[in-house]
């Protein structure tokens, strides 16, 4: 056999092989591109896909409603949360000691306050017993007009108490609106006397005599949050009268007036303090 | 003309048409060899043509496998359909599991829950410093009025007296009033063992504490040089939502037996920073 027919039978094999190669190709791509028609024939139609799908909306639908409720009930409304795991390798701790460090990332509302967490919990167990230990907490809080609450933030972080965080979060929106409902009775019930002027979300409410202008009381609502998370509201009195009217108070009561307030709320409770205050000032008193 | 010699040898050039025919025969001889040639000519040109065919072909064959090949392997993009089939479920799983950890992420907020078929059984978790401590529940079935099915809440807690104030008029307020009590409760506890574990080798007898921990008593001791001074403090938490202490008593029992001097060092810090921040200072301060 010469060298040509030695390359022209080369030739033919490879061409031959080829042919095989291309005819199994074919096969497979039309196998595949059946096996998605008739997974969208069987879809289309009444099947087990069809049936797990349903299922999970219908599923899905008791989750939602699940977490809806659970909102409203707690007031917290969690809108976004992811974790990550990871294995603590340390080598000083003993073999039956298991570390695990979680990475939580969580946001959500609280009425209008918005907020944003990331914190870290360590998670030891030993044969006796199992701990959880939040390592790490980051706050962010919105709206940043209430002052209060980025600096209660901050203390909620340094001590890594959570839980505390959220308690107070509720308690602190519960005074904001409260107070808000409060402003917004008196404006309506007595609306010549009652001045809101940055709103019903401001923490201060004026009071101008109708009788004698120039006679103004500023109420200021502030609401604090102490060292270990308690709420409560902090009310005072600022007067403002004319120089004239200061010079005839002989009894001082215009200089006692934010002390006797603070009695005045302690005997009356908040609303009934404010109220006798307003009438004071207001037209219509008998 | 040699040729025609040497092929007939025996016959004598004869002129006329013996030679003449002769001569044919010789030339056709030629003439025969000649046309020979073409024909191996011919042979060995279609040799070349059958492998250039080959060639082409297989190069052909090469491109149409490598196309095959590609096609196999990505999914086929005409196929809309069925893809949206599956993606759906994907959508839904991925959805699914997301409502899913933000439910689990509730513990965090302290409140936490899932739907029964008679109403709602909520977890209430507790924590002390980024401590987290036990979990209690209480299974409330939805119904007018609204009761309590059963709980895990230790008996020492006023849950019926918390229940009675806001259970049917407001259940937020019901949650939070006794995750307060059952958090304080918690910390209290949590303190009062870390106090006995991190502190055995100052106590001088066993930390006596009633079963709601807000009544501590504990006897201590301090070296200094060569003398052991021993000391006797109690702690009392008046307030049952309140993890930190509002009376501390500490006092020196050797001295006369009639009389006790009490100590008072530090009170502020003891109103402030947990138990056992307060020993080291007890024992560093003396």
């Amino acid at each position: 056999m010469d060298s040509e027919t030695r390359e022209l039978r080369a030739l033919e094999a490879e061409v031959a092989a080829l042919q095989r190669e291309c005819r199994m190709l074919q096969n497979a791509g039309e196998k595949a591109s059946g096996a998605w028609k008739s997974f969208q024939n069987i879809s289309q139609s009444d099947s087990e896909e069809w049936e797990s799908l349903k299922d999970l909306r219908s599923r899905l639908e008791h989750l939602r409603s699940e977490h809806s409720f659970l909102s409203k009930l707690t007031g917290f409304n969690i809108r976004n949360y992811s974790k990550m795991e990871d294995i603590v390798n340390t080598e000083e701790t003993e073999k039956d000691t298991k570390k695990v460090l979680q990475k939580h990332r969580l946001s959500g509302n609280c009425n209008m306050v918005t907020f944003q967490l990331e914190f870290e919990v360590l998670e030891t167990e030993t044969k006796e017993k199992k701990s959880s230990i939040i390592t790490d907490l980051s706050i962010i809080m919105e709206p940043t007009e209430y002052s209060e609450l980025s600096e209660f933030a901050s203390r909620a972080e340094e001590k890594r108490d959570l839980l505390m965080f959220f308690r107070s979060l509720h308690f602190f929106v519960e005074w904001c609106e409260y107070r808000e409902n409060t402003f917004k009775h008196f404006k309506e019930k007595y609306p010549d006397t009652v001045y809101l002027l940055e709103g019903t979300c401001s923490h201060c409410m004026e009071i101008r005599s109708t009788r004698q202008p120039g006679f103004e009381l500023v109420i200021v609502w502030k609401i604090q949050i102490d060292e270990e998370g308690m709420v409560f509201p902090k009310l005072d009195l600022l007067t403002k009268v004319p120089e004239r009217a200061l010079g005839l108070d002989k009894n001082r009561v215009i200089e006692t007036a934010p002390l006797s307030f603070r009695s005045l709320l302690g005997v009356l409770g908040i609303e009934a303090a404010l109220d006798s205050l307003i009438r004071l000032f207001s037209g219509d008193n008998n | 003309m040699e040729s025609a010699n040497t092929l007939c040898p025996g016959r004598k050039c004869k002129g006329g048409v013996l030679a003449h025919l002769e001569r044919l025969e010789a030339q056709t001889n030629i003439s025969n060899r000649k046309s020979e040639e073409p024909t191996v000519r011919k042979k060995e040109s279609s040799l070349r043509t059958k492998i250039r065919e080959l060639q082409q072909q297989r190069d052909k064959l090469r491109a149409e496998v490598k196309q095959w090949r590609a096609r196999v392997k990505e999914p086929p993009a005409k196929e809309d359909p069925s893809r949206t089939v599956i993606s759906e479920q994907e959508v839904l799983e991925r959805e699914w599991r997301n409502v899913e950890a933000i439910l689990e992420a509730y513990r965090f907020t302290g409140l936490s829950g899932k739907l029964t078929s008679r109403g709602v059984c909520m977890c209430i978790s507790t924590a002390f410093e980024g401590n987290l401590l036990d979990s209690y529940f209480v299974d409330l079935v939805i119904e007018k009025p609204l009761r309590i099915h059963h709980h895990s809440v230790p008996v020492f807690i006023p849950l019926e007296k918390i229940a009675a104030a806001h259970l049917q008029t407001d259940v937020q307020r019901f949650l939070f009033s006794l995750w307060e009590y059952l958090n304080a409760y918690s910390g209290r506890k949590y303190q009062a063992d870390q106090l006995e574990s991190d502190f055995c080798d100052v106590l001088t007898g066993p930390l006596q504490r009633n079963a709601l921990c807000n009544l501590l008593s504990f006897t201590y001791k301090v070296e200094q040089g060569c003398q052991t001074f021993s000391f006797s403090a109690r702690l009392l938490y008046e307030d049952p939502t309140a993890a930190l202490p509002t009376n501390v008593t500490v006092t020196r029992p050797e001295l006369d037996s009639g009389l006790t001097e009490p100590l008072r060092p530090f009170w502020a810090v003891f109103f402030t920073s947990g138990l056992e921040a307060m020993m080291r200072l007890f024992l560093a301060e003396f």
